[in-house]
């Protein structure tokens, strides 16, 4: 059976190549061929064995890592709609509501993840067709975050003009994945914030009303709540475990800490930018808890790590490869600061009740500063060196 | 006890190590000296096919510098004078007749019985690689008296017998440089003892611990003498330190040396006492599967040559590892659970395998994947063990920006050095040819 498949493309491959009747498709194919069977290249230059990772299997890893966020969002979609709503056709807290929160979460969200890979991918395979470029793996990863950090509600077609903004001027501009300087997923969430503020903000976006269409049930975020001046009517042990209000995958901490370590195991996302942006934030959290001018600035610090999408951006967003600080040393300075701007814009800036993307972005910007300040400082260790040995050297003659 | 530690590195779990069994294979017909071994050497051919040569007559000798020569490992006859592309100079082929009296040398100046007998192109230089320049003067000369590259020969057994040689040797090259020369032993080395009781000051001997690269002269210098702008540092492979110590003990030049023959495709790996240059044809007869595609390697696998199945030795090279080639296709490599896939990453089950003892990783020339632009970050700094930013470094090369270069650090590493960064690489970069091209270049604007 696999051989026959094997045997049928190398049968069909000459089509695709250059001179054959489908050469204009030929990134395409390739981007199917490989996802089928991870090519037969053997080493030419350099190095003769190669470990066996590649941009497939660790972009596959991330979004094994987003899977739990992912399940239970789709989970606590359907669990905040039944709470509210008087059409749930079960009853409360029976397993067979358990199932049917799963089941709706699971219609609401599809939609959502079919337009954004759809959208996003196609602009990926045309822009690799157009510059004879293999289709990069990343957006397997960019196009699962960005319906995860929407708001159920979306309309689809803000979605869809969204991750075409993203792929576009957030990434192929520059010339595709890996010269990117902002994260595209957050790209396509603020493109969504400043555009259609009213779908993407306030307290009635968050709760999907029913299983069609994007008419939203009232129901207030934490973080909401708090820029209206209220405190947070959710507990700390709700926030936790996630059945709060919110975008859809970024309320359960404990299912992010899950994806954050199955990131963590595999050594593909930096435990220094997590950890860094974990401290940045909790050290600006104690700091306004030292001023306390304000309910919000007395709230315990560690709310922050709770509330909001603090978590999800702290595992997936800021540990970017291609957007971070890209020096170990850079990638603690850009963390940190993360985590400070994310607090910072939350307590201070009720306009901006979420923080965490303005902040990323902001030090997505930042990050290659930070890496040429890191990297002058080798330099310079290298200059001082030379000219230390050059003045032992001239005294070494003298005497 | 001066212990360097090196933390950053990786040790493949490789099977086929050199059992310590040796075979005399001295009797192998043809020998061939390749100017392409020798970086930066640009080939004038003294000798013609059918010319008579003994052991110590030069072939070939530098354009720029004719006392530089690359000499007959054996007395014989010039079989051919193989060209390539636009006429490259790539080999003399010597096919050996015998043995005549042996060649007695004055041995009282080192420099010059060295470029004499042609072990001179032995000794390289840091930066670059190059053959050391006899008018320079080094800072210091540092041989890794060990080696931590996959299935590396064990210098303890491969030098048994000619430790005097060895440090002799040693002795020898100190009158080489102003500075010192430094020796780098794995704790516990036999060999460490010989030379520590010399008690010669300006012979110093250093451990190093840690995995691979710990062995790589590069790794070693870069914590002992650090290379700048302009520095001057030797290297020499601790079997010519012994061909070095013979010469100088008794007059002889006979560069002979041992050779692991390793690797997951050899029937039962071992070691080969063997000239210089010796085709291998006969040695990997024996050790080749009869099935499999071999790729045969002069070199570690990291960063060896490769060779024909009746090709030679390459000039500084002590093992061969024999690779299975991978030219298969992987169905859904990507997804599947990988139980025999090794991976410096833990993203394949194989990573959580305890002491990889039931399903030992499958090592071939599989790629594993295609290429991509540089995504991942991070992952270079942990076995790279230098004070230098490596992926800017790559990227400082790619785009031919020298100046950044130097600042970066270029002169401190060898491709060598970059052997596993290239290893580990998600998107699958040939690193090593990008950084000998940017020295190459270096080295050519005259810096």
């Amino acid at each position: 059976m696999l051989d026959r498949l094997r045997d049928y493309i190398t049968k069909i491959k000459p089509n695709f190549v250059e001179g054959g009747k489908f050469a204009w498709l030929q990134s395409t194919f390739e981007a199917f061929e490989t996802f089928a069977f991870t090519p037969n290249t053997v080493t030419r230059r350099g190095s003769h064995v190669r470990d066996a990772v590649d941009m497939k299997r660790a972009m596959i890893t991330v979004v094994i890592a987003l899977m739990p966020a992912l399940l239970f969002g789709m989970w606590n979609t359907g669990y905040q709609t039944s709470l509210t709503a008087e059409w749930w056709p079960y009853e409360q807290g029976s397993a067979a509501s358990w199932w049917y929160c799963l089941w709706f979460g699971f219609l609401r969200m599809l939609p959502l993840i079919v337009v954004s890979y759809v959208v996003g991918l196609g602009i990926e395979f045309m822009f690799a067709q157009i510059r004879h470029h293999e289709v990069n793996e990343g957006y397997l990863v960019t196009g699962l975050i960005i319906p995860m950090i929407v708001p159920v509600t979306t309309p689809l077609w803000q979605l869809a003009l969204a991750v075409a903004f993203a792929v576009v001027l957030g990434k192929e501009v520059f010339g595709g994945s890996g010269m990117n300087f902002l994260n595209p997923a957050l790209v396509a969430r603020a493109f969504l914030f400043f555009s259609y503020p009213t779908h993407m903000s306030g307290d009635a976006v968050w709760i999907a009303a029913d299983l069609w269409g994007s008419d939203a049930i009232a129901g207030a975020t934490p973080l909401g709540e708090l820029a209206a001046g209220t405190m947070p009517s959710a507990s700390a042990l709700d926030m936790l475990i996630g059945t709060i209000p919110g975008s859809t995958c970024e309320t359960s901490v404990i299912a992010i800490l899950l994806g954050a370590l199955v990131l963590l195991v595999s050594g593909i996302g930096s435990w220094r930018t997590m950890l860094a942006v974990m401290l940045g934030g909790g050290a600006m959290g104690l700091l306004f808890n030292c001023i306390g001018a304000n309910a919000y600035m007395e709230l315990p610090f560690y709310y922050h790590y709770l509330m909001g999408g603090f978590m999800f951006g702290a595992v997936f967003m800021a540990t970017d490869p291609v957007t971070s600080a890209q020096t170990n040393a850079g990638k603690w300075i850009y963390g940190v600061l993360i985590g400070l701007f994310a607090v910072l814009l939350r307590v201070v800036n009720p306009a901006y009740p979420e923080g965490m993307m303005l902040s990323i972005l902001l030090m997505n910007s930042f990050a290659p500063l930070i890496d040429h300040c890191i990297v002058a400082r080798n330099i310079k260790r290298r200059e001082h060196r030379k000219q230390a040995a050059c003045v032992s050297g001239k005294e070494a003659h003298n005497g | 006890m001066d212990i360097i530690k090196i933390r950053e590195g990786l040790d493949l779990p490789m099977e086929g190590k050199a059992a310590c069994r040796t075979t005399d294979a001295r009797g192998v017909g043809t020998y061939a000296v390749k100017p392409t071994d020798y970086v930066g050497l640009v080939p004038r051919l003294l000798v013609g096919e059918g010319d008579c040569v003994r052991r110590g007559d030069a072939l070939v000798c530098d354009k720029h510098d004719d006392r530089i020569r690359l000499t007959s490992p054996v007395d014989g006859v010039v079989k051919a004078v193989v060209r390539g592309e636009r006429r490259l100079l790539q080999a003399v082929v010597v096919e050996r007749d015998g043995e005549s009296a042996v060649r007695q040398y004055d041995t009282h100046d080192v420099k010059e019985v060295m470029l004499e007998t042609g072990l001179w192109a032995m000794l390289r230089q840091r930066p670059f690689g190059t053959i050391a320049n006899p008018d320079d003067s080094p800072k210091a000369v540092v041989v890794s008296a060990f080696d931590s590259a996959p299935l590396a020969p064990e210098y303890d057994y491969v030098l048994k017998g000619r430790e005097q040689d060895f440090c002799q040797g040693l002795r020898a090259m100190t009158t080489l440089t102003k500075g010192v020369v430094h020796v780098c032993f794995r704790q516990g080395q036999q060999l460490a003892a010989k030379v520590e009781a010399m008690a010669e000051s300006r012979i110093v001997p250093h451990y190093v611990s840690g995995p691979h690269p710990a062995g790589n002269v590069g790794t070693q210098i870069a914590r002992l003498c650090p290379i700048d702008k302009g520095d001057r540092v030797w290297t020499m492979n601790p079997q010519d330190v012994a061909v070095l110590g013979r010469l100088m003990r008794t007059g002889e030049y006979r560069p002979e040396r041992m050779v692991a023959v390793a690797g997951p495709a050899a029937r039962s790996p071992q070691y080969y006492h063997v000239v210089a240059g010796a085709c291998v044809e006969t040695l990997v007869e024996e050790q080749l599967p009869e099935e499999e595609t071999v790729r045969i390697v002069s070199g570690n696998v990291l960063s060896g040559t490769r060779i024909e199945r009746d090709g030679y030795m390459c000039g500084y090279d002590s093992m061969l590892t024999l690779l299975p080639e991978g030219n298969y296709y992987d169905f859904m490599g990507w997804l599947l659970p990988g139980l025999r896939k090794h991976s410096f990453s833990r993203t394949f089950l194989s990573g959580f395998m305890p002491e990889r003892k039931v399903l030992k990783p499958k090592f071939d020339t599989n790629r594993h994947g295609d290429v991509r632009p540089f995504v991942f970050t991070g992952n270079f700094e942990r076995v790279f063990p230098f004070d230098i930013y490596p992926l800017q470094l790559i990227k400082a090369c790619i785009v031919g920006d020298m100046e950044l270069q130097e600042k970066l650090g270029i002169y401190e590493v060898e491709p060598e050095d970059f052997a596993l960064c290239e290893y580990i690489d998600i998107s699958k970069t040939d690193i090593q040819p990008i950084i000998r091209e940017a020295l190459e270049k270096l080295r050519k604007e005259g810096v």
